[in-house]
């Protein structure tokens, strides 16, 4: 999963959300790091419709357009737990890791034979 | 309508007709607020996505095949343009080149190697239209195909003759009818359940939007009323044509719009016919589950 895709379907985690609050929500909890153009989210919203992970939820007419809120459906709050825990999986190997070091000091180089 | 729902309605154009019927109206919500007050034009970044996730949704190789492969033919038609209308006698690198600065055989070479791509190129439009043309049974691909196929061999070898013996216009009409009724077939598909009529002829409309570009180039090259029979044994692609076979054409200005109407048909329905539906309707269409 990209990263852009785990952060749309991360900022639906509260409740559904309309296209330009999924782009702030997103923004909000990576930290100003995923900053979604528009296209880009929806190729990503298609995509996650089409594979059944998002859902329209509801459809209302601002100014004259539709405005469509998207929620996360069970699979896709499933696939994003999923896909945390592989990241926080991966995320120990190096975390657990770094505080061994910590505790053992630098690592020594090898010395010459 | 503000100039900036202006703009954003011609960049949503890049998505096909049936997406946007669809999308259009939230996509220009969201652009709109995520655009500051007082702006003109969406960001560059609003810009880019859009134009790539048009490209997407209509299909990503025979689009982004096909676009190349119709801008390279529109150039390699101007040049050889150029040069039926400049081309002396002599042969020589400059002759090749008439009216352009720089190096002749730079200039020279780059156009045949553009004709080369531009050939080489045609080969998986053809097979990219082809494979979107009918995802149905293997039957009726193979049929569409071999159908395609059989019509590329026939009408080529028609439009030797018919281009040799200076009946060119008859040629353009052999190629174009069956593109023009497979453009009819698409727009009334729904009607014509016959799906291996429908299938059969669109293949055949892909195999003759490719050689409406390739009969281009030697129309383009060979136009005017004192022009040396095409195919005639003695001219090639471009540059690398025996210049024997050219005289000094005269080219009118209707002569050239009416080449440039064959010209953005052939490109519009390439692009067109090359446009898949990866994405369908019932794919973005989500079903509440209330």
């Amino acid at each position: 999963m990209r990263e852009p895709t785990y952060f749309v379907l991360a900022s639906l985690l509260d409740g559904p959300l309309h296209g330009y609050a999924i782009i702030q929500r997103a923004e909000h909890l990576s930290g100003g790091r995923v900053t979604l153009a528009t296209g880009t989210l929806y190729t990503a919203l298609d995509r996650l419709t089409a594979e059944g992970l998002v859902v329209l939820v509801s459809e209302e007419i601002v100014n004259g357009r539709a405005r469509r809120s998207y929620g996360l459906t069970p699979s896709g709050a499933g696939a994003l737990r999923a896909e945390a825990e592989r990241m926080a999986e991966a995320a120990r190997l190096v975390t657990n890791r770094s505080h061994r070091l910590k505790a053992r000091g630098p690592a020594r180089e090898a010395s010459p034979a | 309508v503000t100039p900036l729902e202006r703009h954003c309605g011609w960049l949503l154009r890049a998505y096909p007709a049936w997406y946007r019927r669809e999308r259009a109206g939230e996509m220009l919500d969201t652009l709109l607020e995520a655009s500051p007050p007082g702006a003109r034009w969406p960001s560059f970044r609003d810009a880019r996505s859009l134009l790539i996730g048009g490209l997407r949704v209509r299909g990503p190789l025979a689009w982004c095949l096909s676009i190349p492969w119709a801008l390279l033919g529109a150039a390699e038609a101007g040049y050889n343009f150029i040069l039926s209308e400049h081309v002396p006698d002599a042969v020589s690198p400059e002759a090749l080149t008439p009216g352009w600065i720089g190096e002749p055989n730079v200039i020279a070479v780059a156009a045949e190697l553009g004709a080369l791509t531009w050939f080489l190129l045609a080969i998986p439009v053809l097979l990219a239209g082809l494979v979107r043309i009918y995802r149905g049974r293997l039957r009726a691909r193979l049929a569409a195909g071999l159908t395609a196929i059989a019509w590329a061999w026939i009408a080529g070898l028609a439009l030797m003759y018919l281009l040799a013996a200076g009946l060119g216009a008859v040629a353009w009409v052999l190629l174009t009818i069956p593109v023009l009724v497979a453009g009819l077939v698409r727009l009334y598909r729904r009607r014509l359940r016959a799906a291996g009529v429908a299938a059969g002829l669109t293949a055949i409309a892909w195999a003759s939007t490719c050689m409406v570009g390739l009969a281009l180039m030697y129309q383009v090259a060979n136009w005017g009323p004192t022009a040396a029979p095409i195919w005639s044994g003695n001219c090639n692609v471009g540059a690398g044509c025996s210049l024997a076979g050219y005289r000094h054409a005269v080219v009118s200005w209707e002569e050239l719009a009416v080449l440039a109407g064959w010209l953005a048909l052939g490109a519009a329905l390439t692009l067109i016919l090359a446009s898949t539906r990866a994405l369908r309707i019932r794919d973005i269409r989500a079903v509440s589950g209330a």
